[in-house]
C-alpha cells in the first residue's frame, strides 16, 4: 500500500493534515516522505494513503516533487535559507575634545583670588 | 470575621501555622483546571497550566502542542478527524 509515488496525508505531528508523497521505503514500518511536508523518515501508522499515485523514481529530489505537486494543485513545503547577518562589532567611542570650554571654568576660581588683589589695587587709588 | 470578598468558594482554604503558634485559615486562589478533549474526553497533554500571570510570560510553543488542533483536541481525536478529511479530499 505504501509504495514509491503514493500520495498520502500526514495525520500526526506538526505537519498533520498536509499532503506528501512516498519517495523511498526504508523497511516495512518506515518510509521517506516529501512534498508539502518536511522531507523525513516517517512511520506508516502516521500516514493515510490515497488511491492517487505519481510517477517518480526512488529517492527523487525535492525540486522534482515540488513541480509535480504544483501541477496537482497541492502546496509545496519550502524553507527559507538562513541569512547570515553581520557580526556586531564593538566600536569604542572616540573622546570628544572640548577643553576650550572647560578652561574658563577653572580659570574663574583663580579669578576670585585675583579679584581680591584687584579690589585692593582699586581701593588704593581711592585712598589717595 | 473573614472579609466579604474571601467568603467565595472560588478560594481554597489552607491551614497555616503562624509564627505565634496559632493556626489560621489562609485563602488562596485555585489553580485553573486542565483542559480536556471534547471528543474523547481525555485530559490534554502538553498544555500549560497555571495562573494567568505565569502562563502569559511563556513562549507560544510551550503553551500547547504545535500540531493542528493542538491544545483543543487530543491527538487521537485529531487523527480521526484528519483520516476522515483525507478520505474526503482524496476520494474526489
Amino acid at each position: 500500500m505504501f509504495d514509491i509515488g503514493r500520495i498520502v496525508m500526514k495525520i500526526a505531528g506538526r505537519d498533520a493534515g498536509r499532503e506528501a508523497v512516498i519517495v523511498d521505503t526504508i523497511d516495512s514500518n518506515y518510509v521517506l516522505i516529501d512534498g508539502n511536508v518536511r522531507r523525513k523518515k516517517c512511520n506508516v501508522n502516521h500516514l493515510e494513503p490515497s488511491h492517487k499515485k505519481i510517477d517518480i523514481k526512488k529517492g527523487a529530489a525535492h525540486e522534482e516533487i515540488a513541480k509535480k505537486f504544483e501541477e496537482l494543485g497541492y502546496g509545496v513545503w519550502s524553507t527559507k535559507p538562513k541569512q547570515v547577518g553581520e557580526k556586531p562589532v564593538k566600536v569604542r567611542k572616540e573622546k570628544v575634545e572640548e577643553p576650550a570650554e572647560k578652561k574658563p571654568k577653572t580659570a574663574k576660581k583663580k579669578i576670585v583670588k585675583d579679584a581680591e588683589v584687584t579690589s585692593e589695587k582699586k581701593a588704593e587709588p581711592k585712598k589717595k | 470575621m473573614v472579609g466579604k470578598a474571601l467568603r467565595s468558594r472560588s478560594f481554597r482554604r489552607i491551614k497555616v501555622k503562624v509564627p505565634g503558634g496559632r493556626v489560621v485559615v489562609s485563602f488562596r486562589k485555585r489553580v485553573p483546571k486542565l483542559g480536556s478533549c471534547h471528543i474523547t474526553g481525555e485530559k490534554l497533554k502538553g498544555v500549560s497550566r497555571g495562573f494567568d500571570y505565569q502562563v502569559r510570560n511563556m513562549s507560544k510553543s510551550s503553551k500547547r502542542p504545535s500540531r493542528p488542533y493542538g491544545g483543543v483536541l487530543s491527538s487521537r481525536a485529531m487523527r480521526l478527524l484528519l483520516k476522515e478529511k483525507a478520505r474526503r479530499t482524496f476520494g474526489e
